[in-house]
């Protein structure tokens, strides 16, 4: 195995804790467990895309997200073992895409999955899946660079994330307009609005913007992990 | 990746120090750091060249922030720094000839010693990784047959793993922070020599320690760190002399102190008295070994109960306080 196969393996053991695992599973069984409740009353398109929305692109994305990938350098900087990953002659963007890959691998089945199996549970029009899967996946690779991020920048991520989370995107984004484009919560409801017609609370987003702006961010936030691994301490 | 740099050229077993040999492997000019307002590191200058070089200081000194500096962990907030001609904090290349064994406890706990120094050596491209993982853990005496995770490991045995972590990609500079924490007398002794013969073979090998007996047995070249400055450099031996050759300060309790304190002016130990209360007082030495043959004899000559004697300063802050103030 190469240097960057084992630093992507060493990330998915430092980021796929059992607590972590079972805990966010739980959550996506949740919302599963949930949705099919809501689909034994309810089983037209607008009700199954409202629940992704709501559920899984506002609640168990972001959270789980948050949880994996700023624990991929996060955890790290608190017991000092980033030093053993970083005193190597490792290119620093290999260090930040092996992390950001653990958290996608270990977050993938976790979101987009549950996000896809919503219709299914609840019964909802099968020309959901693939939008649910679309908007999943695009703000899945945001959140996970922007807590992967976030994770090497502030030893509270985890508090700062759930803030941008519920405070941000769940109440200020809400007044909708500029505040609104703020949120990656946006963008991927945009996607789902723009491939369902079933229209939400927040502003409308058109495509290429819909989906271009939060690969963008990731973009950012990524270029963001590499330079911070270059030039800020090392604990 | 650049090349390799030059290999140094062997030192002789028992050479003087770097200061002696070939080029130095590492220099240090004006190296400051503060945080906020607070100075770790001031102007500190010095070049380390093949060998054991000790950083030694009291605990807060700022051996860390050197070490951390010297590994690239941290930027310099002034001055130049030069490991190997290079910068490993910009140039990631040179950290395939750096070996680190870093301060604190953690490790990947989940890991077991030979994954954990199998990872190092996957990530440094060592060509035979279970040769090397398996050389490396039995230069530290460790098996990488253990299948326990290193979380499970005693202090003692996740410090070896953090030194054969260090050692696996057979390194030309080694930074050793603290390396013998924890290590039982015999593993001490055990490590102790290992880091005299990688120093011995021509390796850059830099340990710091608060410990002075631990400096000593290192037989090395010295750095003596205090608040943040390099108060003295040189050879261990020297420097050890200057620090014996202070006054000493020691305490003694006796039913007839201004009895004893005489008995101890006329027979030359100690070069001052300081009655403290009816059976103290604080006497200063030259000569503490002078004093402890002395002491007993005194007392029983003059028929004087001796209580107590206890050295006042013999703590590593107050020989630093010595060498700073000289």
């Amino acid at each position: 195995m190469g240097p960057f196969g084992a630093l992507y393996l060493t990330q998915l053991r430092i980021q796929a804790t059992r607590a972590r695992l079972l805990s966010l599973a739980a959550l996506g069984a949740a919302g599963l467990g949930i949705a099919a409740l809501v689909g034994r009353q309810n089983t037209t398109l607008a009700a199954g895309a409202e629940f992704v929305a709501v559920f899984g692109l506002a609640v168990l994305l972001p959270i789980t997200a948050l949880v994996v990938s700023s624990a991929g350098f996060g955890d790290t900087i608190d017991d000092g073992t980033l030093v053993y990953l970083w005193m190597r002659p490792v290119a620093r963007w290999q260090l930040a895409l092996a992390a950001l890959l653990a958290a996608l691998t270990i977050a993938t089945p976790l979101t987009v999955l549950p996000a896809a199996l919503v219709p299914v549970v609840m019964g909802s029009p099968s020309t959901l899946v693939l939008p649910a899967l679309s908007a999943a996946t695009i703000g899945l690779i945001a959140y996970c660079c922007i807590f992967l991020a976030l994770g090497l920048r502030s030893k509270r991520a985890l508090m700062w994330g759930l803030l941008y989370i519920f405070i941000w995107e769940g109440f200020v984004a809400q007044a909708g307009g500029n505040s609104a484009r703020l949120a990656v919560r946006a963008y991927t409801q945009a996607v789902l609005t723009n491939a369902t017609g079933v229209a939400f609370d927040l502003t409308t987003i058109d495509p290429p913007w819909s989906w271009g702006v939060p690969l963008a961010v990731a973009a950012v936030a990524f270029a963001y992990t590499v330079r911070r691994l270059g030039h800020h301490d090392i604990p | 990746m650049s090349g390799p740099p030059p290999a140094p050229a062997p030192a002789p077993t028992g050479a003087p120090g770097p200061a002696a040999g070939p080029a130095p492997l590492i220099e240090a000019v004006g190296l400051t750091k503060w945080f906020g307002p607070v100075v770790a590191v001031s102007d500190v200058t010095f070049s380390i060249g093949p060998g054991v070089t000790a950083l030694l200081g009291p605990n807060g000194a700022g051996k860390s922030t050197v070490m951390r500096l010297l590994c690239g962990l941290t930027p310099p907030s002034k001055g130049e720094l030069r490991i190997l001609g290079g910068n490993p904090r910009r140039d990631v290349s040179l950290t395939r000839w750096i070996g680190l064994v870093p301060q604190q406890d953690g490790v990947f706990e989940q890991l077991t010693a030979a994954e954990f120094v199998g990872l190092a050596a996957t990530l440094h491209r060592v060509p035979d990784v279970a040769g090397a993982t398996a050389a490396a853990l039995d230069l530290v005496e460790l098996s990488p047959a253990d299948s326990r995770p290193l979380g499970a490991y005693s202090k003692g045995m996740r410090q070896r793993v953090k030194v054969a972590q260090a050692l696996v990609h057979d390194p030309r500079v080694i930074f050793l922070d603290e390396p013998l924490t924890g290590l039982d007398p015999r593993q001490r002794r055990h490590m102790i020599e290992l880091f005299a013969r990688l120093g011995a073979e021509g390796r850059c090998v830099v340990v710091s320690s608060h410990v002075l007996d631990e400096v000593e047995r290192f037989g090395s070249r010295v750095l003596v760190i205090v608040q943040g400055r390099l108060a003295a450099e040189g050879d261990f031996h020297a420097i050890r002399d200057l620090m014996d050759d202070r006054p000493h300060r020691i305490g003694l309790r006796a039913d007839d102190v201004r009895r004893l304190s005489t008995g101890l002016l006329d027979a030359g130990v100690v070069v001052g008295v300081q009655l403290v209360g009816q059976d103290r007082a604080v006497v200063d030495t030259v000569s503490v070994a002078a004093f402890r043959r002395t002491v007993a004899a005194v007392a029983a000559e003059r028929q004087v109960r001796l209580l107590e004697v206890r050295p006042l300063d013999d703590d590593l802050e107050s020989v630093f306080k010595y060498l700073v103030g000289r």
